[in-house]
Formats: C-alpha cells, structure tokens, sequence
C-alpha cells in the first residue's frame, strides 16, 4: 500500500483529502506544520512515497520545506497544492524542487489523476533498481553516467541526484536523441495534458538540468534549445555540424 | 530567504543609501565652505540651499522606507485574504465532489455538510470584512444614525461566537457594570458597531489558543462616554506592536501569530468604527503571553 503525508494546517482541507485518499486505497499520513513534515522526511526511514504540501503553513512555508528537503537530499515526489497561483508562485515551486503543482480550489479527480502519474513514474524507476534479474537502466554518455533506478547523475566520479520530473523530462529526451522536441509536447507527454501551466515550467526544468549535465549551462552542447520550438538532446556534439 | 529577512534588508539598503547621499552632500557642502569662506552671501545661500537638500533627502529616505513597509504589507493582505477565499472555497469543492463520487454513509454525509457550512460562514465572513472595510473607509461620519442599546449588541454578538466556536461553558462571558437600571444607548450605526465588537472578540478567542477565557465589560467612563472592554488571558502584545496592530493589513509577524488565520483587517474595522462614531479604540497588555484587554469607547447619545 502506498503511503502519501498531507502537509496541511487547514483542518478540513486536511480531513477531506485524507478521506478521499484513503478511499483509493493509500495510507495517509497528516502534519500541521513544514517543520515536522521536513523532520519526518529527513529523519531516518519515513516509508513516504509521495508529499501534498500547502504552501502558505505557518512558521516554514511549503517552498522553503521542499528546498531544504532537495538540498538534504530527500527526492520524494512533492505535489504543492496552493491558494497561490500566480505564475511567479508556480516558477518557484519548481525552482525549489517540487514535482507538480496544483492550485485550490483543485478538482478531486485532477488530484487523484496526478497522484496516481507521480506514483507511476516513481515505480518505473523502482521496478529498474529492484529486479534483479535486469540491471538497473543506465545511460552513458559524454563521460557521464545516468542510472535511472537510483535517480542519479554522476560526473567525474561525483553523483547527483535528480528529482523524479527531472529525471523523467530527461528520460523523454534521451529516447527522441537528436529528435527537436517541442515544449508544448514536452508539456503534455512528461506532466500529462495541462492547460494551466506556463511552458516556462519545462524551460526552469531544462535550466536545472543543465546545470546538472553541461560544462557551461550558458552554452550547452548536450541539451540544446531548437529556437521557437523547444530543446533537443545530443549525446556526441562532436558529431553535429 | 525568508520575507522578513528580505524586507529588513530592503530597509537597511534604503537606509544605507540615503545615510551616504547624506554624507556625500555635508562632505562637498564643508569643502565648499572651506574654498568659498569669504564670499558671505553666496556662503548662506548655500547654507539654505544645503539644508533644503538634506531636509529634502532626509524626507525621501523616511518616505522610501514607509513605503516598503506598505507594500509588504500590502502584499501580505493580498497573499492573506487569497488564502483566506480560496482555502474554504477549496475545502467546499472538495466535500462537494466526494458526496457527489462516492458512497458515503449518513452519518459522515451529516459531518460533512456541518464542514461546508463552516466554511461558508467563513467566506462570509472574510466578504463582510472586506466589504466593511470599503464602506467605513469612505465617509468620516455615519450617515443615518439611530440609538443603538449596547448591552443587546454585546448579548448578540457573544451568542452569536459562542455557536460560531460551539462553546458550552461560558468560555466568553458579558460583564455588565452599568448602574443598575440604566442602559448604555450610542447614536449610530448597528451593523457597524455589531462587527467591531464581533471582531474583538473574535480576536479575543483566536489568539487565546487552547484555554479560552473572555470577558466582555460594559462600562461608563463619566456621564457621556461608554466602554466596552474585551479581555482575554491569551498570548498578549508587546507594547511595540499595541499601536501598530490597528493599522490596515498589519499581521504581528512572529511565528505564533502566524499561526492564527487572519486578513489583518479586524482591528482597522474596530479603529474606524469608533473614529466615525466620534469615540476611540485602544489595546492594553502586560506584554507577551500576558492576555491582553482592547477597548472601543464610544460617546453615549446625550439624553
């Protein structure tokens, strides 16, 4: 059974999602406040698979708790769902290393399509580290090497870890290299159909991965911007024109 | 970064470069002196003309200052009453559509709609507010007045929380010490006088945390004025934020407050309903965690 923790100080909000989540079968787990959402998921084996934050929490926000827990090196999916929903505030929740992002008032069965999508991706990569009769999926290239399962970047024998968005955008432009893949594409294929969403979300993710990849993510040779339509990937640059 | 780390060093960047521009200005005016000390005339000319330039900065720097605070509060009100719309709306929705998706058994069914109808009187409440704020902040007076009896406003409004924060042991208590036989009748509006006196209390029971004890006087200050005091034993207020708390969107910034929802405009409701009354409103504490005693005195119609 897959356990989800509502960070939520909002105790109908809280009550509500509860109910409904458990009706689909999951276990949920409830905290009123970012610090002991972030205490439960940086200290020891918290057995969490996915975290629906509220942004506006008392004490620690929603933001700050998912940027503390990226740079504690906690990469379970986040689902921000907010009262906020400006574009700026959507930028940032990416920015700081949420998954996705849903503004209140939301509807239940977009929530519960999300959740199930998040959790599905999270399972693909799993499925690749456990068995074991298959080694988990891994890609090499430029001196680097991606292994999937483990949701890891390494680089000159220094590992990084990705988010789960992060390494699945990264995982769709792998499997279309040397492909130009638009972001409105990008949009639909990777966070699913979504009509409120900024195409500036892929370009902050593409911003992000960048950093990680390139030697100079100001002049990336592996993920490269196909001017007014999206980006694409090359794994030898040595070999383009 | 957190915001009020931000804000303080936005203060501290203006302050910074209007205490240079300060500096910068007296240094040149001194050298100036200094090469030019004999030429008397042209010397007080650009004395005055010194002064008038740092009177003009000093005035700048105090205005840029002023108005990042408003701002920030500003933007708090914003970030505040979107919270406080969107979060029953969101609450409402949501119940909505699970009566509507699943089975749900009568008793949860009950338990549910009793939640929807909290969360719409906090809608409406958060409307009123904002309603009410636009309305007391056009006119300086009440148009229309009528006598309004006190001690019936004050009974109403203590029933009315009462059964708002489902209370059954007098946790909100009216005191009345008027002379015996006499009533306390103000020249006024109702409505107005109805929702300040809601919204002290109301404050009164959030920031009393879990131990909720008010007490509501009614009291007559000589032979024309009235008060109404509401006390509570909550978190009181430090005597920097007793003035600052009846400003317009102004929320106490620690992490305590923070916890109690609010829009941050309750208490500038208070504040201009005594004001267009020709009355007053004040807060007393001892100081943090200390409870707190505010007051809206109003002047009784004279007879």
């Amino acid at each position: 059974m897959k356990r989800l923790l509502v960070v939520e100080d909002e105790e109908h909000l809280a009550n509500g999602l509860k109910f409904n989540l458990e009706a689909e079968g999951y276990r949920v787990d409830v905290e009123e406040t970012g610090e002991a959402a972030l205490h439960r998921l940086t200290h020891g084996s918290h057995g969490i698979d996915l975290v629906l934050l509220d942004v506006m929490l008392p004490g620690l926000d929603g933001f700050e708790v998912v940027r503390r827990l990226r740079a504690a090196g906690s990469f379970v999916p986040v689902v921000i769902l907010t009262a906020r929903g400006h574009n700026e505030d959507v930028l940032l929740g990416f920015e700081h290393g949420a998954d996705d992002y849903l503004t209140k008032p939301f509807d239940l069965s977009i929530l519960l399509a999300r959740i199930q999508g998040l959790l599905r991706r999270k399972n693909w990569f799993e499925k690749d580290s456990n068995e074991e009769s298959q080694p988990p999926e891994e890609y090499r290239f430029g001196g680097r090497r991606i292994d999937f399962g483990r949701q890891v970047l390494e680089r000159g024998g220094v590992e990084q870890p990705l988010t789960l968005m992060e390494m699945t955008l990264l995982r769709h432009l792998i499997q279309r290299e040397g492909q130009d893949v638009p972001r409105k594409a990008l949009l639909e294929e990777v966070w699913g159909v979504r009509h409120d969403t900024d195409t500036r979300t892929v370009d902050n993710f593409i911003s992000r991965l960048r950093h990680a990849i390139e030697d100079e993510p100001s002049n990336p040779q592996y993920l490269q911007t196909v001017r007014g339509v999206g980006y694409r990937f090359v794994a030898d640059p040595t070999t383009e024109e | 970064m957190v915001p009020g780390e931000v804000r303080r060093l936005k203060v501290w960047f203006v302050a910074l470069l209007g205490g240079l521009l300060i500096a910068v200005a007296i240094a040149l005016n001194i050298g100036w002196i200094v090469v030019n000390w004999r030429t008397g005339l042209l010397l007080l000319v650009g004395i005055v003309s010194f002064s008038v330039l740092i009177v003009g900065l000093c005035f700048n720097t105090a205005f840029l200052i002023r108005e990042i605070g408003r701002t920030e509060r500003h933007n708090a009100f914003i970030h505040a009453v979107t919270h406080e719309l969107k979060t029953p709306l969101a609450s409402i929705r949501l119940y909505l559509q699970t009566l509507r998706q699943r089975d749900v058994d009568p008793v949860r069914q009950q338990e549910f709609i009793e939640t929807m109808l909290t969360d719409v009187a906090r809608l409406q409440s958060t409307i009123d507010q904002v309603l009410l704020t636009g309305k007391t902040g056009r006119a300086r007076r009440v148009v229309n007045p009528i006598d309004v009896n006190l001690s019936e406003v004050i009974g109403e409004c203590v029933t009315v929380a009462g059964q708002r924060h489902h209370f059954v042991n007098d946790e909100v208590q009216v005191v009345d010490l008027l002379p015996p036989g006499e009533n306390a009748i103000v020249l006024g509006d109702r409505e107005e006088i109805q929702a300040a006196i809601t919204n002290l209390i109301d404050n009164a029971i959030k920031y009393s945390g879990e131990r909720v004890k008010v007490a509501v006087e009614l009291v007559k200050l000589g032979a024309r004025r009235v008060a109404i005091n509401v006390k509570d034993q909550g978190m009181g207020i430090t005597r920097q934020e007793l003035k600052r708390i009846f400003r317009r969107f102004y929320r106490i910034p620690d992490t305590l407050s923070a916890r109690v929802r609010g829009t941050g405009l309750g208490l500038s409701i208070v504040r201009a309903v005594a004001r267009r009354h020709g009355g007053r409103a004040y807060a007393e504490s001892e100081g943090s965690g200390k409870g707190s005693r505010f007051t809206l005195e109003l002047p009784l119609k004279s007879s």
